[in-house]
Order: C-alpha cells, then structure tokens, then sequence
C-alpha cells in the first residue's frame, strides 16, 4: 500500500469514528421522551479517543486537510465537554445540552469529511 | 467544489435509492457525501422530513434549519420564506417552497446556468445532500439512471442567499453525516 492509501485509509477509520459518535448521540437525543444520562455518560469517552485518534493523524495530512482536521479537533473537544456537562443536569436543561453536543458531533463530522475530500482531490491531481 | 444537491424521485423508495447510491459513490471515493436527507411532499403539499425522530404515523414536519435549507435551494425569496415559515414551514409554507421557486425563476434569469431551482412537486420525494465534486457528470448520470433529477446550487451561493447567520440557521444540523435509513424504508420500498 502506497503513502497516500495509507493517509485514506487512516482518514477513514477517523471518519468512520466520528460518524458513530455522530450516531450514538442522535440514537440517544431521539428517543421518544428524551436522552437518559445512561447514553450519554460514555459520550466524554468516546469523543476523546476519537480526537485523540485524529491529533495522531495530523502530521501526515496536506495543509487543506490538517486545517480541517485540526477543526475538527475543537468540535470533538468541545462534544466531550458538552456531554461531560450535560450528565450534571437535568429535565431540560439536560435535552438542550445533548442537542449541543449533537450539534458539535455534527459540526466535527463534517470537517473531517471536508479533509477526506480534500485528500481525494490533492490524489486525484497527482 | 462544494455543492448542494436537492435529487428528485416520484416515490419514496427510489429516493431511498438514490440516497443509497450517493453514499456508494462516497464510498468508492468518486464525490464526498457531508450530510443527507430525505424530504417528502404530500398530496396536500405538506413537505416533512425523514429524521429518527419521525414516527411512522407522524411525519416529522421540515424545522427552522431545514425550511432555511429548502428556501436557499430555491433562492433568494425562498430564503426568506424558509425564514419566515421557521418550525411551521412544512405545514404552513412548504408548500410555497415550489411557488416561490417560479417567482425566483421570474425575477433571477440572471443567475449562474449551472445552478437550477429545487422544486418539489406534491407527492414527490428528494435527497437533499451536501457534497464535494470535482466532476458533476458523476452524480447527474447515476441520478438519471435511477429517474432524478438533480438541482444543483453552490454552497458559496446558498450561503450567499440565505444572508442569516448561520449560527441562528444551522441547516446542516439536518443532514445526516452518513447514510440513515429510517427501518421502514427498507422493506417494502428499499430493494
């Protein structure tokens, strides 16, 4: 496998992470009467590991990429601190911090989709 | 470029299709998918939104963010109906979604050919996706095979259009960054 497969292919698995994170939070913010603490509680976690997963990733992206990426490492860090938040509520106060976290997942989702197809067009052009 | 893809299908199933196949072509690495969506309009011209929300028995009604989305993929006066409609938009003007789109057409000739007005028609279905694609021909022609068709509107321009902080309007927040398919789709419409 060639450098470039390699930073696809590690992009990816990135993606495919913050993609489940995306998902686990929206899982929990659609149930019917509300997120519990319970599904959120692993959220600071998992936000962690993926944006400590993307730090690691940086150093071998193009520059279009690393800005996404590096982004996309606030919006991770800022989902963890929400949902790390969000616990030590409750009743509404508690939904509408899910909702924000969700949104950070969201907003982290896509920047590193904006760096995959940074990196395709940078290979496409070799 | 970045760009805003409104896919239009007769039914609901290949809607579902055509989701399908732009997360494939993601997948085979031919476009980059950020967000999609599927919006419906009924018979009686109510456009909702399918999100995990919705409630087989209820449909989801289109939200602020996505009545902006809507609206700025019909243009600067959609826009503002998007706007204006806010949580109502799918019960009260989404139905002007397309309305609005002729007056846009009317009084817009001006803008750019390769940008087309979204419009949807009652009973009619559309994928709604945020995209990067460094060839359009990519999407027109796997969208064509399966009977859409696609309208297309620059990001830069959308924004342009909507003219509201985006922070007050995050229409994006609408758009799954992966491919969601609510469970009911996937048996009788979904192959």
């Amino acid at each position: 496998m060639d450098k470039q497969s390699d930073i696809s292919t590690a992009l990816n698995h990135v993606r495919a992470a913050t993609q489940e994170l995306h998902g686990a939070i929206s899982d929990a913010a659609s149930k019917r009467g509300g997120a519990v603490k319970a599904d959120i509680e692993i959220i600071p976690m998992k936000a962690k590991a993926v944006a400590d997963s993307l730090k690691g990733s940086l150093g071998t992206q193009n520059q279009a990429a690393k800005k996404s990426l590096t982004e996309a490492v606030t919006y991770l860090e800022a989902t963890g601190k929400q949902a790390a938040a969000s616990v030590k509520t409750s009743g509404q106060a508690f939904q509408t911090s899910v909702r924000q976290a969700l949104a950070d997942a969201r907003a982290a989702a896509q920047k590193v989709s904006e760096a995959v197809a940074a990196t395709r067009s940078n290979g496409s052009k070799k | 470029m970045k760009n805003y893809v409104a896919v239009v299908f007769d039914d609901t199933g290949k809607a579902y299709q055509g989701l399908h196949t732009l997360w494939e072509l993601d997948g085979d690495g031919a476009i980059t998918v950020h967000g999609t969506a599927v919006i419906h309009r009924d018979n009686w011209g109510q456009v909702s939104v399918d999100t995990k929300e919705t409630h087989p028995a209820l449909a989801t009604a289109v939200g602020v963010g996505m009545g902006a989305l809507l609206g700025a993929l019909a243009g600067p006066a959609g826009a503002a109906v998007g706007a204006a409609g806010g949580a109502a938009i799918g019960a009260a003007t989404g139905g002007a979604v397309g309305l609005t789109t002729d007056l846009v057409r009317a009084d817009h000739r001006d803008q750019a050919a390769d940008e087309t007005r979204f419009v949807l028609g009652n009973g009619q279905s559309a994928v709604i996706a945020d995209v990067s694609e460094d060839d359009v021909s990519v999407i027109d022609s796997r969208m064509g095979e399966l009977g859409g068709i696609v309208y297309r509107r620059a990001k830069s321009a959308v924004e342009d259009d909507a003219w509201l902080n985006d922070d007050y309007y995050p229409y994006d927040d609408y758009l799954y960054p992966y491919e969601y398919i609510p469970s009911r789709y996937y048996y009788p419409y979904y192959w």
